[in-house]
């Protein structure tokens, strides 16, 4: 049988951190192909076919962003970004350009491996996502459009029904202010931070247990938001 | 220099002229003229030392004059037939300019002796800065390498749940140390002026729900209870610094107060602004200023003991500042501290309304 190890190209300068990523990522059963620069790495991922990609955004001779966008050219494999607390901006790019989460410096592993299987579920799983998306006490049918919450039908109007279903899209994975205010609302109001807000309220007081405290519809302060559902 | 300070340079080189007058003309019965300007020279002296360099100069050619006219024979006359009276004179204007000068460069230097000390204050927030560095990253680093040498050494001799627990540990510390590292940089940027305030539409609940999430592990021994009203208007600022500000103002009331009791998350709208309160049921707070509180390493020593970094509030100011609010202090009656910070409202443009119902 081939091997059956998800691939996994690693971007990242730094030798010490490119070594403890390697031992965890083997330990945790995947096969790792390592690039220290973003030249390499535009190459390697042409040619090793990972199935995910981990990208530092501190690149010394490429902008991590920009190696985002070739990667995404041609291929939808998940991106995954660690970036430094002082890349908020880059972070944002590297969102808005095609990755589909991040990860800040200095993380605990653990962290970046639960988003790492987040992202491969979400490619496995394919464009359609997941019918059905499980709550505490709601249920999602998005197929349906149907809500229930407690046994009880819960109305969400076209607007909310549009915001749930694009993070759902995104199930586990953050997806930037920009990304929600141009898929929902279209491309003239992807400032109208204001709209997510206000719409962000309105779903958490109709599906969260307690809206003042969420558990599913999780702000990323300065970022965007992420939908968390029970397994 | 003052055009005051001036007048009275040469007013003192009319009067010490004078003066140099009256004396050489007390001494001039018994002594040679010679000596005569050599009194006049002791007045120019004088003016330069204590005066700049217009009286020193002034003062010699009015005692240049007034020997010449008064002393020199004829007298009473204005005759200079000799020589000599020139070279007098020009050594008095060398003498003057030359002493005027050496106290103008020692007057300078104690002008930039002053300044240094202004800046004093500055090195020591700096000395303060490097104390707090220095401490609170030794100790974390030597936990880092005390706990990662004995894995590398001696790991494969330990049971999992030691070696589980040292590996937490380097995690742990680093996890400060970091945490650390970028709040003395918050600083040194908010003090730079080197954040530029990226305003957008916030919500405080949700910026409060974020702070709780991240606290989650440090306020996990007390109650936290939330006060936030439901239609509370949203605020336009930067949501991740107003996250930081709230941030450091729960972190202060972990730090200080007991285990088991109660912190207190409130909004309210006010006056065309919000207010957004941290109240606690701890010790209080300490005797004096309480302004002094937000002010850099005011309390080292308690901070320090606290795990603290003497920052936190000085930041959770800065922001407030930067956004157009202000925070302050407040002891509640029967022990607790309530810190509170403002933001101003503006109003929120209208959200189209959907068609459906």
């Amino acid at each position: 049988m081939s091997d059956v190890r998800p691939n996994v190209l690693l971007v990242e300068d730094d030798p010490d951190i490119r070594r403890f990523l390697r031992a965890t990522l083997t330990a945790e059963g995947y096969h790792v192909v390592e690039s220290a620069s973003g030249r390499r790495a535009a190459i390697d991922a042409g040619t090793h076919k990972p199935d995910l990609a981990i990208v530092d955004l501190g690149l010394p001779d490429f902008d991590g962003v920009e190696l985002i966008r070739r990667i995404r050219e041609w291929s939808p494999m998940p991106i995954i970004v660690l970036s430094a607390r002082t890349q908020e901006q880059s972070k944002i790019e590297a969102l808005d350009a095609g990755a589909d989460d991040y990860v800040t410096k200095p993380f605990a592993v653990g962290e970046l491996l639960a988003r790492l299987r987040v992202v491969l579920r979400h490619a496995m799983r394919g464009p359609t996502g997941q019918p059905t998306l499980r709550f505490s006490r709601a249920t999602v049918d998005l197929r349906q459009r149907r809500v229930t919450r407690a046994g009880e039908d819960v109305h969400l109007t076209p607007i909310e029904f549009r915001l749930l279903a694009c993070l759902a899209k995104h199930l586990g994975m953050v997806v930037t202010h920009r990304q929600l205010l141009t898929e929902v609302w279209g491309p003239t109001h992807e400032r109208d931070t204001h709209y997510l807000r206000i719409y962000m309220k309105q779903l958490r007081e109709k599906l969260e247990d307690d809206p003042m405290r969420p558990r599913h519809l999780i702000t990323e302060t300065g970022v965007g938001y992420r939908l968390v559902a029970d397994e | 220099m003052k055009l005051s300070g001036n007048w009275t340079g040469y007013g003192a080189a009319v009067a010490a002229t004078a003066a140099g007058t009256l004396a050489g003309w007390v001494i001039s019965p018994r002594f040679d003229v010679v000596n005569v300007a050599m009194v006049y020279l002791l007045a120019v002296v004088f003016v330069a030392y204590r005066f700049a360099r217009g009286p020193a100069v002034l003062t010699s050619i009015a005692s240049v004059a007034a020997f010449d006219v008064l002393f020199v024979p004829p007298r009473g006359t204005f005759s200079v037939h000799d020589l000599q009276y020139l070279l007098t004179f020009a050594i008095m204007l060398v003498v003057g300019l030359l002493i005027s000068g050496l106290m103008d460069r020692v007057r300078r230097q104690a002008a930039e002796r002053a300044t240094l000390e202004i800046t004093s204050e500055t090195e020591r927030i700096r000395s303060a800065l490097l104390a707090s560095i220095s401490h609170d990253l030794r100790t974390p680093l030597a936990v880092m390498a005390g706990a990662s040498s004995a894995l590398a050494a001696s790991g494969e001799r330990m049971s999992a749940e030691e070696r589980s627990a040292l590996a937490r540990s380097v995690f742990e510390q680093a996890r400060d140390m970091s945490d650390h590292v970028a709040s003395v940089l918050q600083m040194a940027r908010l003090e730079t002026g080197a954040i530029e305030l990226e305003r957008d539409w916030a919500a405080l609940p949700e910026i409060v729900a974020s702070v709780l999430d991240r606290l989650r592990e440090r306020l996990a021994a007390h109650r936290v209870l939330l006060d936030l009203p439901g239609d509370l208007p949203l605020v336009r600022g930067n949501a991740a610094l107003i996250e930081q500000a709230l941030t450091n103002l729960l972190e202060n009331a972990a730090r200080h107060t007991p285990a088991g009791t109660v912190v207190r998350v409130r909004a309210r709208q006010e006056d065309g602004q919000i207010v957004v309160s941290v109240e606690d049921f701890g010790p209080g707070l300490p005797d004096g200023d309480l302004e002094q509180l937000f002010a850099k390493f005011q309390h080292g020593a308690r901070e320090l003991s606290g795990g603290g970094t003497g920052l936190g509030l000085a930041i959770c100011r800065a922001i407030v500042r930067l956004h157009g609010g202000r925070v302050w202090a407040e002891r509640v009656p029967g022990g607790g501290a309530a810190l509170r910070f403002t933001l101003p409202l503006e109003e929120t443009p209208p959200v189209p309304r959907e068609a459906d119902a």
